[in-house]
């Protein structure tokens, strides 16, 4: 986490360009940014920034890329609201203002180490998973077993068609997805995340699982994973709630006692278990 | 060694009207039936018997509206703070307290810079409570007097007032005053007997329990009736937090003025009783309905700051009880409700 | 880009809205800096059938009201409603409380009520009749939050209007409540941006931005009895602007 001295400004944006932007699908935009100063972000898997476009607005992203990826740093953005709409209507090379990274990791460097990684990923939940599942894939040896879920609403709704090629095609991990519905040329699994369940095995001892998805998602699966044995300090969820400073002050992200800024975005399961607010 | 002085109240109109011609003070003013701080043009205008103010003097420090940064649509931000030093006059010990709080919220993690410049130019001098506002609760709540948190404490005592400097900064206001003499024993010790009294009397309401023991009470109070009971009567109108001095909530927000290219990013006092408070694009709301906001905020107050930080974010001011219209936001009848189980 | 061109059209209502907006003095020269206004009865008399942004003030009275509103709607990309009239019928909606229109009418305009254009039907908002894509409330409407409302749509994005209620403003402006004057103030259920300059004048709060999403009525309706006021006295502040709106039950 940055350390930050009193004379610096918490909500000062750094400059920013963006140097590529592409739809993904109809509604979710891909972003490569680059720091106009050169430095790297220096994040890790599971955190956010703070996408600031001058006149409209902040909104939190969390980081798509791993931190492998040097010199930039990779967003997809869903155009629900002012921020995002602006984001997509800016053309490569425009400026944005950039605060971060902000907000805890998923502990791929620590303690998902030496176990077996269970991913289990719904609609533009993938995005923040992305940077873990990369980060996991650039060091594959130092984890276990490896399967990756992905649930989406329609075909047209899955993000980075291309990279999940890659991670089908790879022996080394077991990726499988699913849509709610299909469409013509859909020959994959139909129905909800849950029903891809089954089709992995998973071990109550080494099983580490992370979770990232719509609020409706969490209920099920976690229901779905404690049914087999797993035990919630082996599952880390990335939660989402309103933020309007990402730094503990605004008070617009609190779980309860906890804020989704300084003690989330990633949390241990076990953490939240009587937290009624969180799930 | 301290400085201890006593001076008449007349003294005291000549040094506050000292510092007026020197500096920015701030005071309590009368303002229709009730209180506020505001620029004060004349010692006269100062009303050291107030009961409480209307807003805390928190908004000194975090501003209702304030202008956190200036951008040009090309992509440039400058930081926008305050450097202007200013005096506020007459800060009850409940507010006092509040103050060292919110210092510790917005200098915890991230130290906030617009919070804290204008913080440390800040001279603080607090006034004993004279006269006890309709709901407060200061003396259950430990609050009633202070230690420390202030540059000068002022006692009303007898026809005059002890000045007690703990601060160089302090110490910088009282070249204004020119001579004044020390406070002796005899004055001092009734002083003593003034905090005593105000330890023990300054309720309007009694709390039922310790302060301290509110986090252990929450702990198995979340799916107590009074919530649903009380929340069906509460607008969201957020004026219980609006008053309150351990409330910090905002909202941020960009404007733009007329040339399209330039403008400010300002952040406003924002409220979690509000509807909108929790709710995210695309209409999720994650404190849906009224009893979930309504009861965030005593959880808020009573156990999770204390869980942070270990102090409970109530002072037993008594704003929120006057400011509501609904008359269900005393904190003290609502954990007395929850006390009786 | 060329300058949206702008006309604005009143229909049932005192104008006093567009007067704020004459009355908006340099910050007027702004808005024409950025604006072609092409059809406003007030300030010129040029009159245009080409228009990207329509803004309506008044409220909906007449048959021959709704079909030009229609006309307006299916010419401009962008309506807004200017103003209490506009946004909730307004103080004009007062008649629908009443359960003989005719009543009324004899009683605002004597004899000449059965002039032809004073053969009023239902009081009706604009959004009523027609979409409105941005509202701005008020009677009269705030200067400087339609500024901000035509800044917002030339930078191509949505204002953000407040959705809480008038006590957030009036507790910013530290005004005495007025239910500490035992008055009864609709502040609680009523939509902020005004910045509550009724309170401070020492009046409550009428209603004239409407309600906020969700207001509290029946927690009013409980309130009052807190006050040992009734329902009855709650209503009669309500009619001026919300009638039409939720009602609390008796
Ligand atoms: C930790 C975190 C990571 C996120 N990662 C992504 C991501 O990778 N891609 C993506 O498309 N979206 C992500 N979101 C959601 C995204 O922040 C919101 O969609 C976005 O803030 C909407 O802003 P807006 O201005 O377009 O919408 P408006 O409805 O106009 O919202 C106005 C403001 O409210 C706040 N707000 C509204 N919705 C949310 C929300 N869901 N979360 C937080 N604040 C909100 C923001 O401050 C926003 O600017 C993330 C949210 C969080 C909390
Ligand atoms: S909760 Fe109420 S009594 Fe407690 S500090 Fe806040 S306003 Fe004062
Ligand atoms: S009580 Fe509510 S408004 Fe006040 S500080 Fe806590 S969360 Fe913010
Ligand atoms: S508790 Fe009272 S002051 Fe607070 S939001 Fe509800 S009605 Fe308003
Ligand atoms: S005067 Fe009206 S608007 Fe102001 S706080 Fe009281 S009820 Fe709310
Ligand atoms: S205080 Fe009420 S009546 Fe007055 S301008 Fe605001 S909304 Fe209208
Ligand atoms: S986003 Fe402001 S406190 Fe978390």
């Amino acid at each position: 986490m940055t350390e930050s001295t009193a004379s610096q400004d918490i909500y000062l944006p750094m400059p920013a360009t963006i140097e590529e932007s592409k739809l993904l699908t109809a509604v979710d935009r891909f972003f490569r940014i680059r720091l106009s100063s050169g430095a790297e972000l220096g994040h890790m898997p599971g955190q956010f920034v703070e996408v600031s476009v001058a006149g409209i607005g902040e909104a939190p992203i969390s980081l798509s890329s791993s931190p492998d990826t040097t010199g930039v740093f990779e967003l997809v953005v869903r155009k629900i609201g002012r921020v995002t709409d602006a984001l997509h209507a800016l053309p490569q090379g425009s400026p944005v203002g950039i605060r971060g990274p902000f907000g805890t990791t998923f502990p791929v460097a620590e303690a998902l180490k030496g176990q077996d990684i269970l991913v289990i990923t719904g609609g533009i939940g993938l995005v923040p998973v992305r940077s873990a599942i990369q980060y996991m894939l650039n060091r594959r040896e130092d984890y276990g077993e490896m399967a990756i879920l992905y649930g989406t609403r329609t075909p047209a709704d899955r993000l980075f068609t291309d990279e999940i090629e890659d991670w089908r095609a790879r022996e080394n991990v077991t990726y499988l997805e699913t849509v709610d519905r299909g469409d013509e040329g859909w020959t994959g699994n139909v129905g909800v995340i849950t029903t891809l369940l089954p089709k992995v095995e998973v071990s109550p001892v080494s099983t580490r699982v992370i979770i990232c998805g719509p609020p409706i998602m969490y209920k099920f699966v976690i229901a779905a994973l404690a049914a087999r044995g797993i035990p919630l300090e082996h599952i880390y969820v990335s939660l989402e709630r309103r933020m309007k400073c990402g730094v503990g002050k605004c008070g617009h992200c609190q779980i309860n006692g906890y804020y989704t800024c300084l003690d989330g975005p990633v949390f241990n399961y076990a953490q939240l278990s009587d937290v009624p607010e969180a799930i | 060694m301290p400085i201890v002085k006593y001076i008449t109240t007349d003294q005291l109109l000549v040094w506050v009207n000292a510092l007026i011609a020197a500096q920015t003070v701030y005071g309590v003013q009368a303002k229709e039936q009730r209180f506020a701080y505001d620029a004060l043009a004349d010692a006269a205008d100062l009303r050291l018997d107030f009961d409480v103010t209307i807003l805390p003097p928190k908004k000194f420090f975090q501003p209702l509206v304030e202008t956190i940064m200036k951008f040009h649509v090309d992509g440039h931000y400058e930081s926008v703070t305050s450097e202007e030093p200013f005096i506020i006059f007459g800060v009850h010990p409940y507010d006092v307290v509040a103050i060292a709080q919110m210092d510790e919220v917005f200098r915890a993690n991230y130290a906030d810079t617009h919070y804290l410049s204008r913080r440390e130019r800040a001279t603080i001098v607090a006034c004993d409570i004279q006269n006890a506002s309709p709901s407060m609760f200061a003396a259950c709540m430990g609050t009633a007097t202070v230690e420390d948190g202030f540059d000068i404490l002022l006692t009303k005592i007898g026809d005059g007032y002890v000045v007690d400097v703990r601060t160089a900064k302090g110490e910088a206001l009282l070249v204004a005053l020119g001579d004044a003499p020390d406070a002796d024993a005899g004055t001092l010790a009734r002083r003593e007997q003034f905090w005593d009294d105000a330890r023990r009397f300054l309720n309007k309401y009694l709390l039922k329990c310790k302060p301290t023991d509110l986090p252990a009470l929450l702990e198995d109070q979340y799916e107590h009736a009074i919530w649903e009971h009380n929340a069906g009567l509460c607008y969201s109108c957020g004026s219980c937090n609006m008053v309150c001095p351990t409330c910090y909530c905002f909202d941020v927000q960009d404007e733009v003025d007329w040339t399209l290219e330039k403008g400010t990013r300002v952040r406003k006092w924002d409220s979690c009783m509000l509807r909108d408070f929790a709710t995210v694009a695309g209409g999720h709301n994650f404190r849906r309905r009224r009893e979930e906001r309504y009861r965030h905020r005593f959880y808020r107050k009573g156990q999770y700051l204390w869980q942070r930080m270990g102090q409970i974010a109530c002072v037993g001011c008594g704003r929120c009880t006057t400011a509501c219209t609904a008359k269900i936001a005393n904190p003290v009848e609502l954990y007395n409700t929850l006390m009786e189980g | 880009m060329s300058k949206p061109r702008v006309a604005i059209f009143d229909f049932a209502c005192c104008e006093g809205c567009q007067l704020q907006i004459v009355n908006m003095e340099e910050e007027l020269l702004d808005l024409l800096t950025h604006i072609e206004p092409v059809e406003w009865r007030e300030a010129m008399s040029e009159s245009s059938e080409r228009y990207d942004i329509a803004i309506i003030e008044g409220s909906i009275t007449r048959q021959q009201d709704e079909e030009r509103l229609k006309l307006i709607r299916s010419r401009a990309k962008v309506l807004i409603a200017l103003g209490a009239c506009a946004t909730l019928g307004g103080v004009n909606k007062l008649a629908n409380g009443f359960d003989d229109l005719n009543e009324v009418k004899k009683c605002v305009y004597g004899d000449a009520a059965r002039m032809p254009h004073l053969l009023t039907g239902q009081v009706k908002a604009v959004s009523e009749v027609v979409p409105v894509d941005y509202s701005v409330h008020g009677c009269p409407i705030n200067a400087e939050e339609f500024g901000y409302v035509i800044r917002c749509l030339l930078r191509g994005t949505t204002p953000v209007i407040p959705n809480f209620p008038v006590c957030v403003d009036c507790k910013m402006r530290e005004s005495t409540c007025r239910f500490e004057y035992g008055e009864i103030c609709l502040g609680p259920i009523t939509r902020a941006g005004c910045g509550a300059p009724c309170p401070a004048a020492g009046m409550w709060c009428f209603g004239c931005r409407g309600y906020v999403d969700e207001p509290n009525i029946n927690g009013a309706r409980d309130v009052m009895e807190r006050y040992r006021k009734t329902v009855d006295d709650l209503k009669s502040r309500m009619a001026l602007f919300n009638t039409g709106q939720e009602q609390p039950h008796a």
